[in-house]
């Protein structure tokens, strides 16, 4: 305990940041956080809130002033909306983080127009959220409130941010674009990540088709100038769209490691780069297929292919034929010029990049293709590299409306917390609740401004489920992360949840009459994708995984469960053609107080820096002084039992999951490299940041630092 | 052909791998790892805040950047080549050429800041200011007198030491101020970028001072002591005053000084020497603390920046056998 006469003439700020000094005997103060939330409100919250008599006039003000989108409210009784408003508020909900309340009321709460006063308390937005998704259905909306209040399930950032309001960005938080060799592509596609920028949510665009730095136009050599100019005029155009100032645009950009452009493209990371080709803020993912691998086992070089002419000779885009499986014919096929770098020093260029800049991002292509349970290629990730899903070319007239609009790629996000979800007791119900609201989210987005966007969704309704506070939850039961424990449940935790959103999916295509298009050309439909849950058990293996779920009073699925499953579903199909996805869960898992995703933390006290709130600090979930020893951090943990930890659960995930790696900084390419080998033959989809850190050279300390501390 | 009439000294290629001081080695590897320059930290993201500021706070941001930048500029083009003539090993000559450089990069800094945020006339008043502000005089004049004196290498390391990890923290306050409260973040991320180069340079100058001062006779080590803490006394003086006239206005003041009550006590231990503040004077807003850890654990957000994390990393080839699947 800290005492009174310390804590009460300090600010806010000042008690969160004591969480990163340790006291005079050398424990950590979490208490001055407890003290931090609380003061927040008592010094600014509160002081700063509009104050009304009752429900009534609240509603009836932010209608009438044009902040509440009255449509929400009117498909309700007026006596629904008192019950769930005094359900919501008898829970009594408290912040545990100063975090979670500060990022809170700093950047989802709605403000009058000044930004000078709250109008909502955090159960009005989840309360909002609540109605918004549950369409005019008292009984589920009363449920999600109750998901979301008891941090079971959390909407995505846009989501949770705009439900119910009337000045709102989109719901959906992520877009994914292919652009194709040609002007109108090109120009069209910066058209739509201004667009969609300016709505909400990151933007990746597939660069792997258009054709190299040098390559002819119209016959005429030496012409096209490249992948690079278009990342430039990209990372501007993501710079000047932001959502209502509410975040900054963000876009990422795909290219496959065989495009003649690779070099120049992971160069524009560098830290000397000349300015006119640095790229600062746009991030950058390779796609690596498994050719590339084995030709770096060889110790051979890896031929790059120009897209213009792939293009010309297989009569589709170079990103719609599988390299490896093409490798041999092409490099033999005289039409199609090419270039040459050695594998290994490919992947080692890789990796040095990686250290100055944390990018880029890798997609396996052939691992995501071979797991894909829908007919069409993969052949690009989304900014957060979780998204994976088929998408298709358009083509346009010279106006740049559509000859023949293909489908691009849009999805909603939202995650389970797995220690609530766990103590919840009901993971079916839980799944269910979930998917019905991403599923709405879907079907209430109609981004017009991309059509080929718009398409996709309406045909595809993808979505994607993911968790987090996997290591708070392990930690809280005493299991180390990346233990066989650890693995066991991850395993089977992972196994449930996607017999569940299969159920819920397929409840909705009975209850629609309507399964999503191409589920008759998908792995769903034959029943194959179900072969590994009916020829094999999927049940936990150590006895204290056992006794979790037993504990819990969670059933895991038998082989009969999932057979009967296998039946409805080839019966009556899917509703979304996509389901899961693990993000990297930044900003909810604070107000969620949750560890992120499915990563281990990155240190006992974290140092956040966001724009728009500057340093805080977060205190692992469920940590104190006394089980500081189940909090390794990532880098004490390693890159392997992260990478164990994600393929367990990746082989229950039909999309992919954000997994990032991180090195001390005396470590060198190749032990980056070498992860990357174990990662890829482990079957992981994709890795998204590489994070490094450098501990402090001795006698340059902070003094009685946590987070400078080993 | 004749012999060369005045012989001198026969040039010395410097051999890294032979190393006479492990602390060259170690110093030398990690400024280099720490490389970087201002281009790579998205300072534009923070137009909007810097717009949020009064124009008093803009005005003194502005200041307190001038001053950090005359501090860069001394170091860079007279104290870290004051240094070398004394150098004890040749490594250490290539270690004080890296901090040379690396100053004139925090210098060149600054003015990046300037261009992102600022107005030319802005800079300039500011600039001029600098130059007439009698306690930023005072204390480079101070500082310069030692750099001056070639008779007495270990008082010029005092000096350097003193500058590098004392003189720029009454400045380097301010933008951990803003940034513990969500103001000019990237500003905040460039700024952290120097500290860890300058806390590096006050030790590693420091660790000098100590194995010169260690070979000393008994009377000569006490009247240098006695020199290092009359300095840090006139300086401290000055450093107070100039604390007054810049942070009076925001009522930071107190908590400024005993930041420097802090950052004193540092210089000295770098120096080998006891504290001169007691504990219960060093007591500094928790937030400004924790703000200032030279670590890279840092958590951002690509909506953001680059943060103040990523070093240039080493390469290494792969073996046949990593490849071995």
């Amino acid at each position: 305990m800290l005492d009174a006469s310390v804590t009460t003439d300090l600010d806010y700020h000042a008690l969160n940041a004591m969480l990163n000094l340790y006291d005079d005997t050398g424990r950590i103060q979490f208490e001055a956080d407890r003290m931090a939330a609380r003061q927040y409100f008592l010094q600014h919250v509160n002081r700063n809130t509009v104050f009304f008599h009752s429900l009534e006039e609240k509603l009836r003000y932010l209608v009438d002033e044009g902040y509440y989108e009255p449509q929400v409210l009117a498909q309700y009784d007026r006596k629904d909306l008192h019950a769930i408003w005094e359900a919501a508020f008898a829970l009594k909900f408290r912040f545990p983080s100063f975090l979670g309340a500060f990022k809170y009321y700093t950047s989802y709460t709605l403000k009058t127009r000044d930004g000078q006063r709250y109008l909502e308390r955090y159960e009005d937005r989840v309360v909002m959220n609540a109605l918004t998704l549950a369409r005019g259905d008292a009984d589920l909306a009363m449920r999600l409130m109750r998901e979301i209040i008891e941090g079971r399930f959390q909407p995505a950032t846009p989501t949770f941010l705009n439900a119910g309001k009337k000045a709102r960005g989109e719901f959906v938080s992520c877009f994914l674009l292919r652009l194709e060799d040609n002007m109108e592509s090109i120009g069209r596609g910066i058209n739509s990540a201004l667009q969609l920028s300016k709505r909400g949510g990151g933007v990746a665009l597939m660069l792997t088709n258009i054709r190299e730095h040098g390559a002819p136009i119209k016959g005429i050599e030496n012409q096209s100038s490249g992948v690079i100019p278009v990342m430039k005029l990209l990372e501007d155009s993501f710079s000047y769209a932001n959502q209502l100032g509410a975040r900054q645009g963000a876009g990422a950009v795909y290219l496959n490691a065989h495009h003649p452009d690779i070099l120049r493209f992971l160069d524009t990371k560098r830290e000397n780069a000349d300015e006119k080709i640095r790229i600062k803020t746009l991030s950058l993912g390779v796609v690596i297929p498994d050719v590339t691998f084995e030709l770096a086992k060889k110790n051979e070089d890896m031929y790059l292919f120009s897209p213009h002419d792939v293009e010309k000779v297989y009569g589709c885009a170079f990103s719609d034929i599988s390299v490896t499986e093409k490798y041999a014919e092409m490099v033999d096929d005289p039409r199609i010029r090419k270039a040459k770098i050695n594998a290994r020093a490919f992947f080692q260029t890789l990796a040095e990049i990686q250290f100055e800049s944390g990018y880029p991002y890798i997609m396996f292509e052939d691992t995501v293709n071979a797991a894909n349970p829908i007919a069409g290629r993969i052949a690009m990730s989304n900014l957060c590299s979780e998204i994976l899903q088929v998408n298709e070319a358009s083509q346009f007239n010279d106006d740049l409306s559509y000859a023949q609009m293909g489908t691009d790629i849009s999805c909603n996000l939202g995650s389970m917390n797995i220690a609530r979800s766990m103590d919840g007791g009901d993971l079916g119900a839980t799944v269910n609740t979930a998917i019905r609201a991403l599923n709405a989210v879907s079907e209430m987005s109609s981004i017009e401004s991309v059509p080929s966007i718009r398409k996709g969704n309406d045909e595809g309704h993808a979505i994607g489920l993911g968790q987090m506070n996997l290591h708070g939850y392990l930690a809280r039961e005493h299991i180390h992360y990346g233990s066989a424990e650890g693995i066991d449940f991850t395993n089977i935790y992972f196994c449930t949840v996607l017999f569940h959103a299969l159920t819920a999916s397929n409840a909705l295509a009975r209850e629609r009459g309507q399964t999503f298009k191409g589920f008759a050309a998908s792995t769903y439909a034959d029943g194959s994708f179900f072969e590994k849950y009916v020829t094999r058990d999927w049940q936990p293996e150590t006895a204290r995984v056992q006794e979790l779920f037993a504990q819990a009073g969670i059933d895991v699925p038998s082989r009969d469960d999932w057979a009967a499953l296998r039946a409805a579903v080839m019966q009556d199909g899917l509703y979304n053609r996509n389901l899961q996805a693990v993000p990297p869960t930044g900003s909810i898992s604070y107000i969620n107080y949750a560890t992120s995703s499915i990563h281990p933390i990155t240190s006992k006290i974290e140092i956040r820096k966001e724009g728009k709130i500057g340093r805080v600090y977060y205190p692992a979930p469920y940590m104190t002084n006394d089980n500081l020893e189940f909090y390794r951090d990532a880098y004490e943990i390693g890159p392997e039992a992260i990478i164990d930890t994600y393929a367990a659960a990746t082989q229950h995930v039909d999309q992919g999951l954000s997994l990032t790696l991180f090195f001390p900084a005396d470590a060198s390419t190749r032990d980056i490299n070498r992860a990357q080998i174990y990662a890829w033959r482990k079957g992981i989809k994709t890795i998204y940041y590489i994070r490094l850190r450098q501990d402090a050279l001795s006698g340059t300390e902070v003094q009685g630092c946590v987070s400078c501390s080993l | 052909m004749k012999d060369f009439i005045c012989p001198r000294p026969v040039p010395r290629a410097v051999n890294w791998n032979r190393i006479e001081d492990d602390i060259d080695l170690d110093v030398w590897n990690r400024l280099t790892v720490n490389f970087w320059l201002p281009e790579k930290v998205p300072l534009s993201n923070d137009v909007q805040s810097w717009s949020q500021l009064t124009d008093e706070e803009r005005q003194l941001t502005i200041r307190v950047f001038t001053g950090l930048t005359l501090l860069d500029t001394i170091q860079n083009g007279i104290g870290a080549p004051a240094l070398m003539p004394d150098a004890i090993t040749p490594h250490e000559e290539a270690v004080l050429s890296n901090i040379a450089f690396m100053e004139a990069v925090h210098a060149r800094s600054y003015s990046s800041v300037f261009s992102t945020l600022c107005s030319t006339s802005e800079v300039e008043e500011a600039f001029r200011w600098s130059a007439e502000n009698e306690h930023l005089q005072a204390k480079s004049r101070l500082i310069l007198d030692e750099y001056d004196s070639p008779a007495t290498p270990l008082k010029k390391k005092i000096a350097s030491v003193f500058l590098e990890s004392f003189l720029f923290y009454s400045g380097f306050y301010l933008p951990m101020h803003w940034s513990s409260r969500a103001r000019l973040t990237n500003t905040a991320d460039l700024i952290r970028l120097i500290i860890r180069d300058e806390a590096i340079h006050g030790y590693y100058i420091g660790y000098k001072f100590q194995r010169g001062y260690e070979r000393l006779p008994e009377a000569e080590r006490a009247e240098l002591k006695e020199f290092a803490f009359s300095l840090l006394f006139d300086l401290y003086d000055i450093e107070a005053r100039y604390a007054e006239q810049l942070y009076d206005g925001l009522g930071l003041t107190e908590d400024v000084k005993s930041f420097l009550h802090y950052n004193a006590n540092k210089a000295l231990q770098n120096l080998g020497f006891e504290a001169l503040f007691p504990d219960d004077a060093c007591k500094v807003n928790p937030a400004i603390m924790a703000a200032l850890s030279p670590n890279s654990d840092e958590n951002h957000d690509f909506f953001s920046g680059s943060g103040s994390s990523y070093v240039i990393g080493k390469a290494v080839a792969t073996e046949d056998e990593d490849w071995d699947f």
